[in-house]
C-alpha cells in the first residue's frame, strides 16, 4: 500500500518520545486526511498489524513509542477547518496534528487560513474578529504537543486548576475505529444508560459497550478510561491513550481571555509554611487560575543553570534564603479586582508565616513571560542533568511522578515523598500543581543503583497513593510506562473490565498495543 | 546618596502605531512599558541605595498615563517619583526633552548621581543622557556595563568601547548611561506594590519648572521627522526541485542575485 512506507533509518526519530523510551517498528505512515487514515486502518486490520498512533511525540509515558507494527503519525493533519459560534462562545474545528503553540498564536492574532472554510464558518469568524480576545485554556508545559495527543492523554497544565483539563474544552470528536469505521460524537448528544453505552458508527452500526464498574478517584485524573453512570460518550474517548480509536478531527471550545492576568511567586523558608499557604488560599480567593510549587532542589537547579547557561542568564537572582516557592496566577476582569486579590494572597502569606518582601509580582507581559520561563526552566534543567548522566550510564532516565491525591492528603503525600527520598538517599527535584495536590517528584538517579532504588520507591508510592484514593497519573496519561501502576490503582478486576471494553471496539487488540495495559492483560494478540 | 533615574515610557512591542499627521508614535498607555534600558538603570540605582543608603528619585517626561509606570518603578525600590507632564512638552525631540528633564532635575534639587538607560528602544537615539549632562554641566559616561565602586565623592565604572572596555573614575555629581546587561531588573514584591500606592509622585507642569516654552515640545525641537513607518517584512520562500546538481545551480543563481 502506497501510504504505508517500510520502516527505515530516516524515520529513527519516530521510535522515541520525550520519555526517552526507544522502540522499534516495521512500517510508518503520515496520512493527510481522514480517508487516508481509514484506508490505512482497514489495510492494517486485514493484516493483523499492531498500530501506534503518534502526534508530536512530546508525551512522557511512551504512549507514542511503538514496539513493533505500524506507526500512524498524524502530524501532517494540521489544518484548522472551521469556526462556529453559539450565544456564549466560539469553537474551532481542527485536525488532530495541530500544534498547541501554533493554535495559540492563531487564536491570539485571530489570523487563520480560511480559504477552505464554509459560509457558516466565515460568518462565525467575522464575529470572532470583532469579539474580545479568546484563548484555549489547557497549557501543558510542552506547548509543541499536538491537540490529538492532548486529547489522547487528557493533558492539563497549570491553569487547569481553574479551567479544568483538556476534556472540559473538547466539544466534538470524530474518530476512526480499529477496523476503519467512523464514529462522530458531539458533547451533549449521546449518553450512557448507567454503565451501558451505545454508539452509532457513520455507516449505521450500533455498538453497545459495557462500561467498567469502578469509581474514578476524586482528584485530577488521567489514569485509564473515564467512566461514570450516565456519562457523555465523548468522555470515554478523551484520555483513552488512543486505545479505542484514532482521532481524525476535533472541536475545541474557546474561553474569553481575562483582561488582567498577574503572576505572583511567593517564596517561603520551609515546605510546611508553603503547604499551609496553599491550604489558606485555594478555593478561598476567587480568580486563582494556577497554584504551582517548586521545592528547594528545583530552585537550586535554576540557580545552577543561571550561573552556567546563557539561556537562563536573564532570570532574576533567586535569593538563597528562598527555599521553596508557590506560584499563583490570578485572572480578573478589572485592575481593581486583581489588585485586591493580590493583597488577599499577601494576607494569606503572612498568616502562613511568610514575608511580603519575599514575593515577585508580574503585572505586565514581560514580567509574566519571565515567571513562565522560570516555571518551564525547572523541568528543562532536570532533563539536562539526566541527559548528562545518561552519557555515563545509558540505563538512567528521569523517574518523574505524576500522581495526585484528594485535598485532605496534601501534607501526607509530602511526608510520603520526603521520607522515601531521604531513607533511600536519592537526589530529586520537585515541582508541580500543588493546588491539585499533584506534584511531579523527579528522582534524578546518579547511577544505575539509584535508578533501581528509584523504581522500587516509585511502586511503593503508587501503592500508597492508591490507598489515599489518588490517581497514578493526573495529566501525562498511562501509556506504556505506567500501565503496571494502573493495575495497582484500580485492581485486576477493573483492568479486566477495561480490557473487555477495549476489545469490544478493537477486537484484535491492535490499537496502541501496550498502552494502558501490561501485555499479559490486553493489547496482546 | 541622592540618585535620580530618568525613565521613558515605550511601546511594549514592535507593533507600534504612528500618528500620520505628526509622524510621532501614538503612546497608548495600556500597551506601554518602562524602557528596558531604564529598568536596568533603576535596578542599578536601587542596588547602590541599598548598599550606601540614601534615596532614588525616578524622573520622567510623558503623558499623564506615565504615572502608572512611575508607580511601577516605585514598587521596584525607588523612593520618589516626578512626572513632567504638560501639553507644552508634546512632540519633543531629544534637545527639548533634555532641556525639560534638566529643569526637572533642578526642581528635584541636590543630587549625586543620575542614571539613564543607554537609549530608548523606540527612538534609538542614545542622546538624552549626554545632552542632559551637558545641560546640567556635569561629567558623564555612556555605555556603562559595570559600576565598580561608588561613594558620595566619585564613581569608578566600566564603559564598553569597541573591542573592549574602559575603566573611568569620575567625580560626582555625574551622569552615567547604562547598557541593558548591567543588571537584571527585579520584580516588585507585594510589599513594594503596597508602598508604591501611597509613595510621593509629583506631577509638574511647564509652569511649575519655569520652562521657556519656546524650548519645549515641538516648538523647541529642531529635529523634524519627515516620515515614519512600520517596515513591512517581506519573506519569500522558493522550493527547488530536481537532482542535487540542478538544485545547486539554482541556489548559486539566487545567491548571485543577492550578492
Amino acid at each position: 500500500m502506497e501510504l504505508i512506507k517500510p520502516f527505515s533509518d530516516e524515520y529513527m526519530d519516530y521510535l522515541r518520545d520525550e520519555s526517552r523510551t526507544v522502540g522499534y517498528a516495521d512500517s510508518i505512515s503520515f496520512p493527510k486526511t481522514e480517508e487516508e487514515i481509514v484506508s490505512i486502518l482497514k489495510y492494517l486490520y486485514q493484516n493483523n498489524t499492531a498500530i501506534t498512533v503518534q502526534g508530536a511525540r512530546t508525551g512522557l509515558v511512551a504512549a507514542a513509542v511503538p514496539f513493533g507494527g505500524h506507526i500512524l503519525n498524524i502530524s501532517k493533519m494540521d489544518k484548522i477547518l472551521g469556526c462556529r459560534k453559539d450565544q456564549k462562545n466560539f469553537y474551532l474545528t481542527i485536525e488532530p496534528g495541530v500544534i498547541l503553540m501554533e493554535l495559540n498564536k492563531k487564536i491570539s492574532s485571530k489570523k487563520f487560513d480560511t480559504t477552505s472554510w464554509n459560509e457558516i464558518s466565515l460568518e462565525a469568524y467575522n464575529s470572532f474578529l470583532s469579539s474580545p480576545p479568546m484563548f484555549f485554556t489547557p497549557d501543558p508545559t510542552e506547548n509543541t504537543a499536538t491537540l490529538g495527543g492532548m486529547v489522547a492523554c487528557n493533558a492539563s497544565g497549570a491553569r487547569s486548576f481553574m479551567y479544568g483539563a483538556t476534556r472540559n474544552h473538547i466539544t466534538a470528536i470524530r474518530l476512526a475505529l480499529a477496523d476503519g469505521r467512523i464514529v462522530s460524537l458531539k458533547r451533549g448528544e449521546t449518553f450512557a444508560n448507567l454503565r451501558t453505552l451505545t454508539i452509532t458508527t457513520q455507516n449505521g452500526d450500533n455498538i453497545t459497550l459495557d462500561l467498567p464498574k469502578y469509581e474514578m478517584p476524586n482528584t485530577k485524573n488521567a489514569s485509564g478510561y473515564f467512566v461514570k453512570d450516565n456519562m457523555d460518550a465523548i468522555d470515554l474517548f478523551i484520555g483513552s491513550d488512543s486505545t479505542l480509536g484514532v482521532i481524525t478531527e476535533l472541536e475545541i471550545a474557546l474561553t474569553p481571555l481575562p483582561p488582567h492576568i498577574w503572576g505572583i511567586s511567593c517564596f517561603f523558608e520551609s515546605e510546611i509554611k508553603a503547604i499551609k499557604f496553599v491550604q489558606l488560599v485555594r478555593y478561598k480567593i476567587e480568580g486563582v487560575a494556577a497554584m504551582e510549587y517548586f521545592d528547594q532542589t528545583a530552585l537550586n537547579l535554576l540557580r545552577n543553570q543561571k550561573e552556567s547557561g546563557t539561556a537562563f542568564a536573564q532570570l532574576p537572582d533567586v535569593p538563597y534564603n528562598y527555599n521553596c516557592c508557590v506560584y499563583i496566577e490570578l485572572h480578573a476582569n478589572t485592575e481593581e479586582s486583581i489588585e485586591g486579590k493580590m493583597f488577599e494572597v499577601g494576607e494569606k502569606m503572612e498568616l502562613a508565616g511568610g514575608n511580603l518582601d519575599d514575593t515577585w509580582v508580574a503585572r505586565n507581559e514581560n514580567d509574566i513571560d519571565c515567571l513562565h520561563f522560570l516555571r518551564h526552566a525547572a523541568p528543562e534543567s532536570a532533563n539536562m542533568i539526566i541527559d548528562q548522566r545518561k552519557k555515563t550510564d545509558p540505563m538512567i532516565t528521569k523517574l518523574g511522578t505524576d500522581m495526585s491525591v484528594p485535598d485532605q492528603f496534601l501534607e501526607e503525600v509530602f511526608d510520603l515523598y520526603r521520607s522515601g527520598l531521604e531513607e533511600n538517599n536519592l537526589e530529586s527535584a520537585t515541582w508541580g500543581h500543588i493546588g491539585n495536590n499533584h506534584l511531579h517528584v523527579n528522582i534524578l538517579p546518579r547511577d544505575s543503583e539509584d535508578y533501581k532504588t528509584g523504581t522500587i520507591l516509585y511502586s511503593i508510592w503508587a501503592d500508597e497513593i492508591a490507598k489515599m484514593g489518588g490517581a497514578i497519573s493526573a495529566e501525562h496519561g498511562v501509556g506504556k510506562l505506567k500501565s503496571y501502576f494502573l493495575e495497582v490503582m484500580y485492581g485486576s478486576e477493573s483492568i479486566e473490565q477495561m480490557t473487555a471494553l477495549k476489545y469490544q471496539l478493537d477486537p484484535k487488540g491492535l490499537l496502541s498495543k501496550g498502552n494502558l495495559f501490561t501485555p499479559k492483560k490486553g493489547g496482546e494478540n | 546618596m541622592k540618585i535620580i533615574v530618568c525613565m521613558k515610557q515605550v511601546p511594549s512591542s514592535n507593533d507600534v502605531h504612528l500618528d500620520p499627521v505628526t509622524n510621532t508614535i501614538i503612546r497608548d498607555g495600556n500597551k506601554s512599558i518602562i524602557n528596558p534600558f531604564d529598568s536596568s538603570a533603576l535596578e542599578q540605582a536601587v542596588e547602590i541605595k541599598e548598599r550606601l543608603g540614601g534615596e532614588v528619585t525616578v524622573l520622567s517626561m510623558g503623558i499623564p498615563d506615565t504615572q502608572r509606570l512611575l508607580r511601577d518603578a516605585l514598587s521596584r525600590g525607588c523612593d520618589k517619583a516626578v512626572l513632567l507632564s504638560d501639553s507644552a512638552f508634546a512632540g519633543s525631540d531629544t534637545l527639548a526633552t533634555a532641556y525639560t528633564l534638566g529643569l526637572g532635575v533642578k526642581k528635584i534639587g541636590k543630587f549625586d548621581l543620575i542614571l539613564c538607560g543607554k537609549m530608548a528602544v523606540d527612538g534609538d537615539t542614545a542622546q538624552i543622557g549626554p545632552e542632559l549632562a551637558e545641560n546640567l554641566n556635569i561629567p558623564h559616561v555612556t555605555d556603562v556595563d559595570e559600576v565598580i565602586f561608588v561613594n558620595d565623592k566619585e564613581i569608578i565604572c566600566s564603559k564598553l568601547i569597541d573591542g573592549g572596555s574602559q575603566i573611568l573614575n569620575v567625580p560626582l555629581p555625574a551622569l552615567i548611561t547604562v547598557v541593558k546587561d548591567i543588571k537584571i531588573p527585579r520584580l516588585p514584591s507585594i510589599k513594594g506594590i503596597r508602598f508604591s500606592q501611597t509613595a510621593s509622585l509629583e506631577i509638574l507642569t511647564a509652569q511649575d519648572i519655569s520652562a521657556d516654552i519656546t524650548k519645549t515640545g515641538l516648538n523647541g525641537s529642531p529635529t523634524q521627522v519627515v516620515k515614519t513607518f512600520t517596515p513591512v517584512q517581506e519573506n519569500t520562500s522558493v522550493e527547488f526541485k530536481g537532482n542535487a546538481k540542478k538544485i545547486a545551480k539554482q541556489i548559486a543563481s539566487v545567491l548571485g542575485e543577492v550578492l
